[in-house]
């Protein structure tokens, strides 16, 4: 039986061998090309990158080529890290926003871009998700996502509705829908805690805390979530409660898409993502972001950071992977990117068109408005209780229980200070 | 007639390849993960801390609230379905096995049973649009408000797991031979005394042991409620058990950095809590219900 087998198991060695050895082969390339690796989260992009934004880098960057190495979102940060750890990162790493990235930086997996052209296309807001603690740039922003309000063109004309400049007129567009009672004024649920944080207080409330002036005043401790500011923040959030849908206790963000994209609702708060999704249904919908107070005052926009790519600074391949990085910041790649992504935007201080019509409306919100982040995604969530986690949940008690603004930040200042100490 | 030393050795050979996959894939992640909760990985490298987890997971006024919090609606969760899934299960066994149904016992025992193949993730999805305020059949936001979200969380489960103290009891009542049951007939016992006095007290163990059963599979519950809420499961974790509480505590949510240290620290806890009541129940309890030779 041994003597029969054998043979056999010799082949198959032999066979798993000249395998290896041939990948071995084709992996190093013919001399004067050199390969480079992207290291990135984002596996549902790998066609796109693949079919159109490669093919058009190795075009104008003869004797480059680059492999989309994508891995998915929800290992990507443990797998970058063994890999790094291991001496085999890919060249080029996509960088997550806040946190993450800055324990990146401190571990040295980057090389600094300061010196990058790049890096100057971008404004200081940009950059901000990635930077050291020193504000040294460590990574190329590729694109952002915005939050909105989508309006339904359709009942605002019915009920001759215009789209809403301050905070006071929002609320009469709002009672007018509720007046007729035909459509819900507002499709928004309280199921799901995040998204009342990101689409809506994240949304309304930097016109009240005066967007990266309050954020990052709260980070560097010269602020307090108690301030009159912020408590007016939450308040204006809780004013949006008398118009919901009825049983929003358990809508969810499916159903509250599924209503507004049904025609039964007038306005929707999402994020920018949702571009390809609300027009789905063929409706015509249209876009403003959250109105000032009073007309006039400074109008505060939520962009988040979404992706950006840095350099691994143990790469083989620096020189090229650097010749790519440059190439991020130049116009004909951000055009190409976020025309094939509708809904994500370029951070460049370039303006950028987009065929997409509704995303452009939305790129347009940028337009006059200064750019916040969202609130306490960056340090005042690294603790316990994490910030971030406690506004999802008192933002659903506001909603739910009726817990006061007041109250609201109260609990959650106290329960930073428990644990968080000035970064400054 | 074989040696005892080739026995011995046949007996290893044959139970060593089950034990391997056993201890490599169940006991040694176990042990290490028990491990990992004595130690303090953070920066980079792991410096030992004895109970200093253990400490800081029961004194952060943070975490010990979320874990109480968690522990209490937990024991809810297992009590509903020890008072609702249990109770109807057995009901279900004794009419299939009453000779009433004939010749439809096969499609009630398959129906019944259906759900319990399902995954979660559809379960959860189907009752979801089932209650839901907009398109559903109740107006009243069920999983919305803190006081009934559990409730309503815990009978979906109920309604999916139905079919296993089902099948399970139903098997045990198969087993009790006819002449007994005809005997207690002829002696005058109406279907009510036949079934608490002779059947259920032969199916005891049995029953006993569906219930220590449910109390591990409710107590390492996850899925349901994940599926349904997230890792941060609300209205103001009201639906948290420990299996999301651990969850959001090794693997992060959004607004959470994930903490292996304090992750492994709970997964301990959870294990002490299933391994004393577990044991308490076989050396107390099941070893005093009689099983009878038939």
């Amino acid at each position: 039986m041994r003597s029969r087998l054998a043979p056999l198991a010799t082949l198959a060695v032999a066979a798993l061998g000249l395998g290896l050895a041939g990948c071995a082969a084709g992996g190093s390339g013919d001399g004067d090309t050199t390969k480079i690796v992207l290291g990135t989260w984002r596996t549902e992009d790998a066609a796109m990158w693949e079919n159109d934004i490669i093919p058009a880098f190795e075009k104008s960057h003869p004797g480059i080529t680059v492999e989309y190495a994508p891995v998915d979102t929800n290992d990507y940060n443990a797998a970058i890290q063994s890999q790094i750890e291991g001496g085999t990162g890919p060249d080029v790493i996509m960088c997550r926003p806040f946190d993450v990235n800055r324990s990146w930086i401190e571990q040295g997996y980057f090389d600094s871009l300061a010196e990058l052209d790049a890096i100057s296309t971008f404004p200081e807001s940009a950059l901000a998700a990635w930077e050291g603690d020193d504000g040294t740039p460590y990574c190329v922003p590729v694109a952002s996502v915005l939050a909105g309000f989508y309006y339904n063109t359709a009942i605002f004309d019915e009920l001759g509705l215009e789209v809403p400049t301050t905070q006071a007129e929002f609320l009469d567009v709002l009672d007018a829908v509720k007046e007729d009672g035909t459509y819900t004024p507002l499709a928004l649920g309280s199921a799901d805690g995040w998204q009342l944080a990101y689409n809506m207080l994240y949304q309304v409330g930097p016109n009240a805390w005066h967007g990266e002036d309050g954020r990052l005043g709260l980070i560097d401790g010269t602020k307090k979530l108690t301030d009159p500011d912020f408590v007016e923040g939450f308040r204006v959030f809780d004013s949006f409660k008398d118009y919901l849908p009825k049983g929003y206790e358990s809508i969810s963000y499916e159903d509250m898409t599924q209503l507004f994209t049904l025609g039964q609702a007038a306005i929707l708060p999402d994020g920018s993502w949702q571009i390809s999704q609300v027009t789905s249904t063929g409706l015509d919908v249209g876009v403003f972001g959250a109105p000032p107070a009073a007309a006039g005052d400074q109008r505060y926009q939520q962009e988040m950071a979404d992706m950006a790519f840095g350099l691994n600074a143990a790469g083989k391949q620096k020189e090229a992977a650097t010749e790519f990085l440059e190439w991020l910041g130049t116009p004909e790649f951000q055009q190409l990117y976020v025309n094939k992504l509708p809904g994500f935007f370029s951070m460049g201080s370039e303006p950028v068109s987009y065929d997409n019509p509704l995303a452009q409306e939305f790129a347009d919100l940028k337009e006059g408005a200064e750019l916040t982040s969202r609130l306490a995604l960056d340090r005042l969530s690294a603790g316990q209780p994490p910030l971030d986690d406690e506004i999802w949940r008192v933002a659903q008690l506001m909603y739910n229980s009726g817990l006061s603004p007041e109250e609201a930040t109260a609990e959650l200042q106290k329960g930073l200070d428990s644990w968080y100490t000035p970064a400054g | 007639m074989i040696r005892t030393g080739t026995r011995y050795r046949m007996l290893a050979l044959f139970v060593a390849p089950a034990l391997v996959v056993y201890v490599a894939f169940a006991v040694y992640p176990l042990l290490s993960s028990v491990g990992m909760s004595f130690f303090d990985s953070g920066g980079g490298e792991s410096t030992f801390v004895g109970f200093g987890n253990y400490v800081e997971l029961f004194t952060n006024p943070t975490t010990s609230e979320r874990f109480w919090n968690a522990l209490v609606n937990n024991v809810e969760f297992f009590l509903i379905h020890l008072l609702v899934e249990l109770p109807i299960g057995l009901l279900i066994a004794a009419l299939l096995t009453s000779g009433r149904l004939r010749r439809s016992v096969g499609v009630y025992r398959t129906l019944l049973f259906i759900p319990a193949t399902l995954s979660v993730v559809i379960v959860g999805f189907l009752w979801r649009l089932i209650i839901n305020p907009l398109w559903g059949i109740v107006e009243f936001p069920l999983l919305g408000t803190e006081a009934t979200a559990l409730p309503t969380i815990s009978l979906m489960s109920v309604w999916q797991y139905l079919g296993i103290p089902m099948v399970f009891l139903y098997t045990a009542l198969l087993a009790i031979p006819d002449d007994v049951v005809e005997a207690s007939r002829i002696d005058g016992a109406g279907a009510w005394t036949i079934f608490w006095r002779i059947k259920f007290p032969l199916i005891a163990p049995q029953f006993g042991l569906i219930t220590i059963l449910t109390y591990i599979w409710t107590f390492n519950g996850f899925d349901i409620v994940y599926a349904l809420n997230g890792s941060a499961p609300g209205p103001n974790y009201s639906t948290d058990i420990l299996g999301t509480f651990f969850y959001r505590s090794f693997f992060g949510s959004s607004g959470q950095v994930a903490d292996l240290d304090l992750g492994a620290t709970v997964a301990s806890v959870i294990f002490a809590i299933i391994l004393v009541t577990t044991a308490a129940y076989f050396w107390v309890l099941q070893r005093r219900l009689k099983t009878y030779e038939l």
